[in-house]
């Protein structure tokens, strides 16, 4: 038996199913990485199928091959330099004519291909059927129909795959053709360009140069200036004839295309009644229900949270104390067993304790949401609210995720499209409370102050949050881009495909903050060890007693802060014993101590995320704003409140 | 007539006329150096983008409702749905029959 070894890449705009085929492919053999160098998610796997190996790749779900954002080049790059076997375009039966307009520029691309038409159950429902004989003709290339969440159709395209990369089947790939005015000018542009070497297909590099690609025009410019120069004449010329720009008439030429394809290839009848679905985005999308939906649809799914969490946490907690006496007869109560066991173990036990409960129904929920479509839906909702902070509404998820654990909501800034607004978005979401956050003000204020005064907390941070939101957007340079996003009709969600998601992002975490948690626990310890939290508090002193009117003890509780915030609470209690809480400190003192400890560091683990998304620098930089923010609000505050 | 997206009223359909922003951009850019030429860039990039999604002049879209307190428009195009954002939808031109 021949053991061969391909590459295949699945590619497909977004919301079409391509995830799910891709773990129908590949199950558990798969890799979730980065793309290097950039923070876009690579995901790999490897498949054996009839004696052969083959690795998928999944790329990321894109609605054109143009420069917009970093998944589109990163696409492209993949396809045209790293020229795998065959690409699978996964298309929506239901949406075909913006699926073919990026089928089109994968042909352009002159790749291997072939097209898995997915969901078509789906859109038989919507009385959409498709002539997947026609369209094989009509795009030269293999056609095959799909239903990915039964995995239906899978095996068939895997064999038809295997036939199209041994070279089975004579292909003949549409080659999709503009109007003259166009084509006499690619042809113009093509005698130029064969004159040259490039990476690409020579028409695709003149196509692209009448599309004003930025990319494409760079590696052209190094090599030949004449080259550019009249492609700019060129487009001139049809901007001139057409009356709209370039890039424009050509992306509307290969619309027209794709429009002529698809209504040859597929039959409409509309179906009698409005289905469900619809039904349901018209009252999640409602200007006035939308939003009590919305308010009771997040609120239920924390509650459920915290529940889940609080209990699962105290469960683990127990268990893992209660190892113990164990650990203690084994390595002793001296230096080092205090610091292996105070060190590492509760470092671990912490974030096992966070991890577990919180963050893996966290996650799994949210995406649970995404793939039903309804996050789209809150953001359509909120893009107001979040544009009176220079964000759109896509911003409100990672915020939104920021209240349970600020970590998933800087990684979930990853959903913005500039660079601009990624670092805007982790800006404003690690100053959202998160649970460890609200755990210290309805623990400490809420439970000792009253729990106006903890609400009036919240109300402040969020003033806060929004106008350093505003000052950052006004100040760091660039455009405020604007929402643009599809809404794809709503499903049900496929449960091994949101499961997995959960776990690779649930490892994420655990790899990223784990390590962090872990070793300044042991810093942390070990000053504790060598009696060093005193002299530390004392030279804390001019700051936590003089300029924010606090205990001295105070300052070492907010150093155990910054593994997570919940341990300042902790340690207050700790350091106080036997003196309750409630009479070791004033309530001006109380209030104080959790506006510092609300705002002045991000956590750990946090600080983890942003510099594993945005570098050492930015990390620095904001943590560093954050510290003297807070001691600054801190410092106000208690001189507010004595007077 | 020849309306902007943001002026059509819930249900009503019309066809594109224009989505790029950009020509008129371009003589501005010209004799602005630097930051207008990137916010011809810039601009240009999102029409592009528009466009991508299926956003391109003649093509017939409707505009099924708008998100409440001024939010972004719910459209629908070549059988698709989209929400943009107020601004940009402001700056497609659409004609329509009244």
């Amino acid at each position: 038996m021949s053991n061969k070894h391909f590459r295949i890449a699945l590619a497909g705009n977004a919301n079409v199913g391509k995830s799910v085929i891709f773990n129908q492919l590949t199950g558990l053999h798969q890799h979730i990485g980065n793309w290097p160098g950039k923070t876009v998610e690579k995901a790999e796997g490897t498949l054996h199928f009839k004696g052969y190996t083959i690795d998928i790749i999944d790329l990321p779900g894109i609605y054109s091959l143009s420069t917009f954002s970093i998944e589109e080049l990163i696409s492209r790059e993949y396809i045209a330099t790293e020229k795998p076997e065959l690409v699978i375009n996964v298309v929506d039966a239901s949406l075909l004519e913006r699926n073919l307009f990026f089928t089109l520029q994968l042909l352009e691309l002159e790749t291997p291909l072939l097209i898995a038409v997915n969901q078509v159950d789906m859109a038989k429902k919507k009385g959409i059927i498709v002539d997947y004989e026609k369209a094989e003709k009509i795009l030269g290339v293999p056609v095959v129909p799909t239903v990915a969440v039964s995995g239906k159709g899978i095996y068939h395209m895997l064999e038809t795959a295997i036939e199209v990369i041994e070279k089975k089947t004579k292909m003949e790939p549409l080659k999709p053709r503009y109007g003259q005015e166009i084509e006499e000018r690619i042809e113009d542009l093509i005698i130029l360009l064969g004159k040259i070497q490039l990476r690409y297909p020579v028409r695709w590099v003149a196509i692209k140069l009448l599309e004003e690609d930025e990319e494409v025009e760079k590696e052209v410019l190094e090599v030949s200036p004449e080259i550019v120069a009249t492609a700019e004449k060129l487009r001139d010329e049809l901007e001139q004839l057409h009356g709209h720009s370039c890039p424009t008439v050509v992306t509307s030429e290969r619309y027209q295309v794709a429009s002529r394809v698809s209504g040859e290839i597929q039959k409409i009848t509309e179906p009698l009644k409005t289905p469900l679905r619809e039904k349901l985005h018209r009252v999640t999308t409602h200007r006035i229900l939308g939003f009590p939906i919305m308010l009771a649809a997040v609120l239920a799914v924390f509650v459920a949270i915290f529940t889940f969490g609080d209990f699962t946490s105290a469960l683990l907690g127990d268990f893992f104390f209660g190892l113990k006496p164990a650990f203690d007869s084994v390595l002793g109560t001296g230096i080092v067993g205090e610091l292996i066991w105070g060190g590492v173990m509760e470092g671990i036990i912490g974030g096992i304790t966070v991890a577990l409960p919180y963050i893996l129904p966290f996650y799994f929920i949210l995406y649970l949401f995404e793939d039903s479509g309804y996050l789209s839906r809150v953001a359509f909702l909120m893009d107001n609210l979040m544009h009176k902070m220079g964000l759109h509404g896509k911003a409100f998820i990672p915020v939104m995720l920021s209240f349970g654990c600020n970590v998933p909501g800087c990684l979930g800034c990853r959903i913005m499209e500039t660079a601009r607004e990624r670092l805007l978005t982790a800006f404003v979401v690690t100053l959202v409370p998160c649970a460890a956050t609200s755990v210290i003000i309805l623990g400490l204020v809420g439970a000792h102050v009253g729990i106006e005064w903890a609400l009036a907390l919240y109300i402040i941070n969020l003033i806060i949050i929004f106008v350093l939101g505003r000052i950052a957007f006004k100040a760091l340079p660039g455009e405020p881009t604007e929402l643009i996003m599809e809404m794809s009709d709503y499903r049900i969600p496929h449960l091994p495909t949101v499961a997995k998601q959960t776990w690779f992002r649930l490892q994420e975490f655990i790899v990223m903050a784990f390590p962090l948690i872990i070793a300044g626990s042991l810093v942390i310890k070990f000053a504790e060890v060598m009696n060093l939290l005193e002299p530390i508090a004392n030279i804390m002193s001019p700051i936590t007693v003089t300029w924010l009117g606090l205990p001295l003890m105070a300052g070492i509780a907010l150093i155990f802060g910054i593994l997570r915030k919940e341990l300042t609470l902790i340690m207050l209690a700790t350091l106080f014993a036997p003196i309750p809480l409630a009479n070791a400190m004033s309530s001006v003192e109380m209030i104080v101590f959790t506006l510092v400890a609300m705002l002045y560091i991000p956590c750990v683990a946090t600080i983890g995320a942003l510099v594993k998304e945005f570098g050492w620098k930015k990390a620095l930089l904001i943590t560093v704003f954050e510290i003297l923010f807070a001691l600054l609000v801190g410092g106000i505050a208690f001189r507010i409140l004595t007077i | 007539m020849n309306l902007p997206l943001t002026a059509l009223r819930n249900g009503e359909t019309g066809v594109i006329t224009s989505t790029d922003f950009s020509s008129e951009h371009r003589g501005m850019c010209e004799h602005r150096a630097g930051r207008g030429w990137k916010k011809h860039f810039r601009v240009a990039r999102f029409a592009k983008r528009l466009s991508d999604l299926g956003l391109t002049p003649g093509t017939k879209v409707t505009v099924v409702k708008s998100a409440p307190f001024n939010g972004p428009l719910e459209v629908s195009v070549r059988g698709s749905r989209l929400a943009i954002g107020r601004g940009m939808a402001s700056r497609i031109l659409v004609d329509v029959e009244r």
